[in-house]
């Protein structure tokens, strides 16, 4: 105990990095995940082919793979075109930009069929009817269908966030100090392993915990007018 | 000169890949008439109506409300689209839809789904809407279940809120896509019952309908379309006694 409360600062600076890695990646992620589900869709054949390959190409490939890959062949690449172009000159790309990005269009990927599905379960007459009474797109978007998919992709959105959440402890292979990497390196250099990483443990239950309880608030806010089979 | 039709339809054809749906149906509306569309299933009835408010887009034909055209043109696909967008959803606020499956919107209540298009469409001042919703409410006698989600409602319940909600858009004409067809006989009387009111109070009306009594007594003008084509129309007294083509005579014997 008293080796953590030595550490502890440490600890709280890589849970900091942890949670804004996490909610950063969240925000790449929703973004790419409700343009995805727009894409798939879409009345565009071109649109639906390029979200088809996202979401294939993306969830087929290891989280692990591509993070490794863009952080060290992202920079490369990125240098390589400011010479070409000879728009930039040198670029570094940062541990923490590589990974948000990285997990964020990764989880994109995971939430375009999360918010696809949530889209096709509302009831498409409950749509005719916007459209009859003279709404437009974007009101009929905002008031009909927001309200609705955000409850039917909750579940799933829940899910998605978990995974996310722990999957941003893979940026520690590329020396981004998180979580992980702080309690790891606090406890090599202790040779108290075990303790820091019971701790990485605890901390990482809370925040997934809290993340449960909040989720689960929201999902009852936005069930209203619902019936549960009892 | 004289005043226009409060609803013109002007040769409505309407194919779905190269099955041909709607083949050149006519129709007109007077203010305060009620026009009862009968048909087989596959007919092209709920078809045609849904062409009115281009919930389908129609491949070629003219609709007229009061007057005005809704004007259509081609798009590089040589497809039938809007001209203007802003035109046909200020139209559509004016020809209110009810459903065969009611269609609420289920995550608002009672109130929020007949408040909807008076505020966020016409953009009414919220104590006048609010008013006014009350007072629908009233009309289809539902003003005790204001607060209710639709899924709290039996069927006859939810289709006079729908009827409540296409009301307080103040409709030009009302547009009836078979309105008691989803609803379990012993309340269909409760719906047909709302629509009989409003016949009488003069709303000009289309009904696609199986239900040969509402035709019969409320209609002004009953429309027989058989194949995508009008097979008989005319005054529902001489229309259901005197049965001209023997396909109008078959349906009327299928439906007895």
């Amino acid at each position: 105990m008293d080796l953590i409360l030595e550490y502890q600062s440490q600890l709280i600076d890589g849970t900091l990095m942890t949670i804004k890695l996490a909610l950063t990646s969240l925000v790449i992620a929703l973004l790419f995940g409700l343009l995805g589900a727009w894409a798939k869709l879409s009345s565009s054949r071109l649109a639906r082919r390029v979200a088809g390959a996202y979401t294939t190409i993306v969830r087929g490939i290891p989280d692990l793979v591509l993070i490794l890959l863009v952080f060290y062949g992202g920079q490369v690449t990125l240098n390589n075109i400011g010479v070409m172009t000879g728009l930039w000159g040198y670029v570094e790309v940062s541990q923490f930009a590589a990974g948000a990005c990285t997990i964020g269009v990764i989880f994109g990927a995971y939430f375009t069929e999360t918010f696809r599905g949530a889209i096709m379960a509302i009831p498409p007459g409950q749509i005719e009817a916007g459209i009859s009474c003279g709404m437009s797109r974007s009101l009929i978007f905002r008031h009909i269908i927001w309200p609705q998919m955000v409850r039917y992709a909750l579940p799933g959105f829940t899910n998605n966030w978990l995974v996310q959440l722990k999957t941003t402890a893979l940026v520690s292979v590329i020396g981004l100090q998180d979580l992980v990497y702080n309690a790891f390196t606090a406890g090599r250099s202790t040779g108290q392993l075990f303790t820091f990483m019971a701790a990485a443990f605890v901390i990482y239950l809370a925040l997934t915990g809290i993340s449960d309880l909040a989720l689960r608030a929201l999902e009852r806010h936005y069930s209203r007018g619902v019936v549960r089979a009892r | 000169m004289s005043e226009p039709a409060a609803l013109k339809i002007d040769d409505l054809h309407k194919s779905f890949g190269s099955h041909k749906v709607i083949k050149g149906v006519s129709m007109e509306a007077q203010k305060g008439e009620v026009i009862a569309i009968l048909g087989a299933s596959g007919s092209g009835k709920s078809t045609f109506l849904r062409c009115i408010n281009l919930l389908e887009t129609p491949n070629s034909g003219d609709i007229y409300l009061a007057g005005e055209k809704m004007r259509m043109t081609k798009n590089r696909h040589g497809d039938t689209v809007p001209e203007d967008i802003r035109q046909v959803e200020r139209m559509r606020a004016r020809l209110a839809m009810v459903f065969q499956g009611f269609n609420l919107w289920s995550h608002m209540t009672v109130m929020e789904n007949v408040l909807e298009g008076p505020l966020y469409v016409q953009k009414t001042p919220k104590a006048e809407a609010r008013e006014k919703a009350k007072a629908l409410l009233a009309k289809v006698g539902l003003s005790d279940r204001a607060d209710y989600y639709p899924a709290h409602l039996s069927g006859g319940q939810q289709q006079r809120v729908a009827i409540a909600r296409a009301l307080a858009m103040d409709p030009d004409v009302m547009l009836f896509d078979e309105p008691t067809s989803a609803l379990d006989p012993e309340l269909v009387g409760e719906v047909l019952g709302v629509m009989r009111d409003l016949a009488d109070e003069g709303r000009t009306m289309l009904v696609v309908t199986h239900e040969m009594g509402f035709a019969r007594d409320i209609s002004t003008k009953t429309v027989f379309l058989h194949k995508g084509e009008v097979c008989e129309e005319g005054p529902p007294a001489q229309l259901f006694a005197n049965p001209q083509t023997p396909e109008f005579q078959a349906f009327l014997s299928r439906m007895n």
